[in-house]
């Protein structure tokens, strides 16, 4: 595992000197979706690596111990066995990233996995998500909380009325004390980039959060309105390169919201590769936030092994 | 590569490789050519032919496998595609504008139905054009066609227009299609990338419905196909784009033969790409990484980036190129020009940025990035071909204009900076003709193309590049000829014999008339001067023998004036235009006398054309703040404008008829549109001119910017043509000179409009006194070039 980002000092005249041309970015971003993976295995091998890298995620108000433990038990076999056999990939430790969880519910996906003998982190949503408005004393405690019942990462949100207001200081303050609280649990922040506005605030926000210590920048909690299109993703990629440009520290990143498709998976992993390079594309640094995204995966890589189409209950549910 | 189909899942998993895309069999594009046997001949009279014995070309794939081949037309295939070319027209002409509207507006469907086959074709034939551009453009000038009468009545085609071509199948279509639409018949004559696709789109032409003939396509091997078809006397223009060397040679063995030309030379052109301290530097790269390393250029590219963004833009170019494959290269031989200049410039203290080291022979070669050149480099000066981009720095963000503008290309420049002020202002003071602020090679045809200097000297694309395929319905074409035998080393270098007139008569001493050079009257340089001679013989003045040297310190005093000239206000120079009519309303009885004794007209005669003449320049002063570009719609979301410059230092060797009436047309013209102008008055008439001195020394008119050269005509035709400030020459003259003209303007390029003045008399030349729109639109337009600028907003 690659070293966690230590964070910096707050430079505020790196933030204001932030540039972004948004058609320029539409255009890249257009041209990302336009680049061609070739089919067959290749298709089968980018699909599975997508599937390591995802945070398999519920965050509903009706989520109880068994379906947290149906999910558990997804992310450490999601594609069915004799799928991966049939590919030679079956011993190859073929699992979700982690598992993702509101607070309450980190005990219940611990116990599960332990359980199942498996070591897959659990990751839990803090800080008054998904709105963060929550006292500042209340979010912290929630950090706290969730790494004491066995969180591993914690993906907390940020303040939005901070980095709107371009109050970045104190924004740089609030996560440096959830840093804090995250001690060695990961820590994945999440900017909500559908309210941040602009461009050029997303950059802004990005860069902040990874200078209080950030060991992931994600793009939102799926709860806002615009979640992870591919242009703000390269704007926060783009963020991560200069970071690592100037610090020689990495840091990952976490689309998350909207993706539902094999193909969009593709997309994204593409994206990586094209403005981050290999390293990037691998579960330390790089996460998909999604839920129903599993099952499409496992369904194309039905068709890749048998040549036909899966009817849904085919393939074992989360 | 073998092996690569039997890589694991497990494998490609570990390696996250992308795989090799399909491979394109492009099957629709090689049934077709399998149609025609795999041999293509010319497309004349609306069907194929390949007449036998003739010489083939072999036309190669990217993997260098012959396709296909083309057949080389001799003379006799020349002769017929002309007389085909001109039946066309006779039945294109009378087709009413709906019907040729119609013809186009079904090439795009048919385009449309055909796209797969268009796509693979220009894949196949290393000249990719993505076939909805070419639909893009056949619907643009479908409505130009349908539009033609109501919006440019009293302008008619000129006839056959020969087309050649060395580009791209787009630049091609940019000039057949227009050409086209405007009612002209068109020879094509493709370059060896383009053929193939011409001939496929002369064959989708005939399914839109166009009439045989209208269009055809001859290929050939050698240059001179596009010069031999324009000797031809039914030719009426040619247009050629391409590289500099065929043009040249195209011009040179064109000159004498009366067609007018016009040159786009897009392809040798060196383009800056400016990156602001204030740009997007990661969109910027995005943009360098996108344009400088693929294997087919539009134009050659030089990185220039602001000094204090230069480490972050360099690092950034290593991330992005770091893994970048190695790029095929257009010919092997390339391989040796490259290693010369890399070696060059590192011997010179430039570092490299390479994906990989390159491999020691053959086709291949990485991404390169020549760090650390200077303007004085070769790489430079000329970019060699391949994936290689050279790097210079710059201070200030004036200075990154200063090195964009110190070439002797004018094509095009890509500016990075989120600054709007600076973009503007960058934008208007880079003399080229488009401008792409936060984009690159982005193309439509809404926007014009429009070279300056080395780059080109015609107009592409818009309304404004629709008139170099008409000509006023008044105005009478250049009359055919061929060429005189001319040494063109010794034109003009023949001194003027001054003769000591007989029978001197004491008693009134003929008067000197000084010349107007920067500002002031002065006599000639030489110090000689020439007699001015009435109709009968008899002497009437002497005037200066001005020569190459008056003519370099013109230039100078007007390169000096003509930019504080240009940025005036255009109400400004109106309002000087209006002192300039003014001041020619106070003399108008000298001037009328001045055209009385040289011309021999009567005096109410020459009252009229002062008269004429005053209220021309008014008509120039009030269109001075008229006639400006437009905003036309770009194809995506954003700002562009179109607006036109002025050109710099225009000549003038001025007509003899209505010596006085021509002048003011013409200076109007150039003036009002920022122009400074170097005018040389008839060697037969000059006294007008002379005497419009005293005008123009007691008008508004700044200094300098207007000078009146009197001489020898060939000598300081030989002096202008020299002198490469001059960016246009307007010519009246003789036949040789015209030829001359013709041969040596395409080395150093200028903007050329050649009138035969002996022939013109028969043929009843262009009527000044005529008040006629179109003649004054073409005025105009001839003094200006159209910059273009792209804005792209999201």
């Amino acid at each position: 595992m690659s070293a966690r980002n230590p964070g910096m000092h707050l430079d505020l005249e790196w933030v204001s000197k932030v540039r972004v041309n948004t058609q320029a970015v539409l255009k890249r971003a257009q041209q990302i979706q336009g680049h061609k993976v070739a089919k067959k295995q290749w298709q089968a091998a980018w699909m599975l690596k997508a599937v390591t890298c995802i945070d398999l995620t519920t965050l509903a108000g009706d989520d109880t111990p068994s379906n947290v433990h149906r999910l558990c038990m997804k992310a450490t076999q999601p594609i069915r066995h004799d799928l991966l056999k049939s590919m030679d990939m079956h011993d190859k430790g073929i699992t979700t990233a982690a598992v993702c969880v509101y607070p309450s519910r980190v005990a219940d996906a611990v116990k599960s996995l332990k359980a199942a003998n498996s070591s897959l982190p659990v990751a839990s949503v803090a800080t008054g998500f998904p709105a963060g408005q929550t006292p500042l004393k209340t979010r912290l405690e929630e950090v706290r909380m969730a790494v004491k019942d066995g969180a591993t990462e914690i993906d907390i949100v940020i303040n939005r009325t901070l980095a709107l207001t371009g109050q970045w200081a104190a924004l740089y303050d609030e996560i440096r004390q959830f840093r804090e609280a995250c001690e060695d649990a990961h820590m994945k922040t999440i900017l909500a980039v559908g309210e941040l506005g602009t461009f050029t605030n997303v950059y802004k926000a990005s860069l902040v959060s990874m200078m209080a210590g950030s060991d992931f920048i994600k793009t939102s909690t799926g709860k806002e309105s615009v979640n992870a299109t591919y242009p703000i993703a390269i704007v926060m990629v783009r963020a991560i390169r200069d970071y690592h440009l100037r610090t020689g520290h990495k840091v990952g990143f976490k689309p998350a919201g909207g993706i539902r498709t094999a193909q969009e998976s593709v997309v994204w992993l593409t994206l990586m590769k094209e403005e981050l390079g290999d390293e990037w594309l691998d579960p330390y640094l790089f996460r998909l936030g999604a839920s129903s995204l599993l099952a499409d995966i496992e369904r194309q890589i039905y068709h890749y092994v048998t040549g036909r189409y899966p009817a849904y209950h085919e393939l074992p549910m989360a | 590569m073998a092996g690569i189909s039997t890589k694991t899942v497990h494998e490609i998993f570990r390696t996250m490789e992308y795989g090799s895309s399909s491979t394109n069999t492009a099957t629709t594009a090689q049934s077709w050519l399998e149609k025609h046997s795999r041999t293509l001949g010319f497309f004349v009279d609306g069907t194929f032919s390949s007449p036998a014995d003739r010489q083939t070309l072999d036309v190669t794939d990217s993997k260098s496998a012959v396709v296909c081949s083309t057949v080389c037309a001799k003379d006799e295939d020349v002769m017929s595609a002309v007389s085909s070319a001109a039946r066309g027209f006779t039945t294109w002409r009378e087709l009413s504008c709906y019907q040729r509207a119609k013809v186009l507006l079904k090439l795009a469907s048919v385009l449309q139905r055909h796209s797969q086959c268009v796509s693979e074709l220009c894949e196949l034939s290393q000249s990719s054009t993505s076939p909805t551009v070419l639909i893009r453009l056949a619907q643009y000038y479908a409505s130009w066609a349908q539009l033609r009468d109501t919006l440019m009545p009293e302008w008619t085609p000129h006839g056959v227009v020969v087309v050649s071509d060395d580009c791209s199948v787009y630049f091609l279509m940019l000039k057949v299609l227009p050409a086209l639409s405007m009612g002209n018949s068109v020879i094509v004559v493709p370059g060896k990338t383009s053929a193939l696709p011409a001939l496929l789109l002369a064959q989708l032409f005939m399914e839109a419905g166009i009439p045989a003939g209208v269009l055809n396509v001859v290929t050939g091997s050698e240059v001179s196909l596009a010069a031999k078809l324009a000797q031809n006397p039914q030719v009426n223009y040619l247009t050629y784009c391409g590289c500099k060397q065929t043009g040249e040679a195209v011009a040179k063995a064109v000159a004498g033969w009366g067609v007018p030309m016009s040159f786009s030379l897009s392809q040798s052109s060196v383009c800056p790409f400016i990156i602001f301290d204030s740009a997007d530097l990661d969109s910027a790269v995005d943009g360098v990484i996108e344009l400088a390393f693929k294997k087919k250029r539009d134009f050659q590219w030089v990185l220039c980036v602001q000094e204090s963004v230069l480490d972050s833009v360099v690092a950034r170019l290593k991330l992005r190129m770091a893994g970048m494959k190695c790029v095929s290269l257009v010919t092997e031989t390339d391989r040796n020009l490259i290693d010369v200049v890399v070696q060059e410039a590192q011997q010179q203290g430039a570092t490299l940025i390479q994906s990989c080291p390159p491999p020691s022979t053959g086709g291949l070669y990485p991404p390169t990035v020549l760090c650390g050149l200077a303007p004085s480099c070769e790489s430079v000066i000329s970019p060699p071909p391949g994936p290689v981009l050279p790097l210079m720095s710059f201070r200030s963000s004036a200075e990154g204009v200063t090195l964009g503008n110190h070439s002797p290309h004018g094509q095009a420049a890509s500016i990075w900076t989120e600054d709007l002020t600076l973009a503007l202002e960058s934008a208007k003071s880079l003399c080229l003709g488009s401008v792409w602020v936060n984009c690159h090679s982005v193309m439509d045809p809404a926007l014009p193309i429009c070279g300056r200097r080395e780059s080109g000297n015609c107009t592409d694309g818009g309304r404004e590049g629709l008139y170099q395929f008409l000509r006023p319905s008044l105005s009478p074409s250049l009359p055919r000829s061929s060429p005189s035998s001319i040494n063109y080393a010794a034109f003009g270098s023949v001194a003027s014999k001054f003769m000591i007139p007989e029978g001197f008569d004491p008693s009134s001493v003929p008067r000197f008339y000084p010349q107007l050079v920067s500002g002031q009257l002065r006599k000639a340089d030489s110090g000689c001067s020439r007699s001015v001679l009435a109709p009968g013989g008899a002497v009437l003045a002497h005037c200066p023998d001005g020569g190459r040297k008056d003519v370099r310190n013109a230039v100078e005093a007007a390169t000096k004036v003509q930019p504080g000239w240009m940025k005036k206000s255009p109400a400004t120079r109106s309002q000087s235009i209006y002192s300039l009519a003014d001041s020619l309303d106070k003399r108008r009885r000298d001037l009328a006398v001045s055209i009385q004794t040289q011309t021999s007209i009567s005096f109410e005669e020459a009252e009229k054309e002062v008269e004429l003449s005053i209220s021309r320049l008014s008509d120039w002063a009030a269109r001075c703040d008229k006639e400006q570009g437009g905003t036309p719609f770009p194809p995506q979301s954003g700002s562009a404008l179109s607006t036109p410059e002025a050109l710099g230092v225009l000549g003038v060797i001025l007509p003899s008829s209505k010596p006085l009436l021509s002048l003011v047309s013409l200076l109007g013209a150039a003036v009002a549109m920022g122009n400074a102008v170097v005018m040389v008055p008839s060697e037969k008439y000059p006294l007008p001119a002379l005497e419009f001195i005293q005008v123009l020394q007691a008008s508004d008119i700044p200094a300098g910017l207007v000078s009146i050269i009197t001489g020898s005509r060939d000598q300081l035709t030989q002096a202008l043509a020299n002198h490469s400030v001059i960016q246009s020459i307007w010519y009246w003259g003789s036949k040789e000179g015209c030829q001359f003209l013709q041969y040596s303007c395409i080395n150093p390029l200028k903007r050329l409009w050649l009138h035969c003045e002996e022939e013109e008399e028969e043929a009843a030349g262009r009527n000044w006194s005529s008040s006629n729109p179109s003649l004054q639109e073409e005025l105009w337009r001839k003094a200006v070039v159209w910059k273009s600028i792209w804005i792209p907003t999201a």
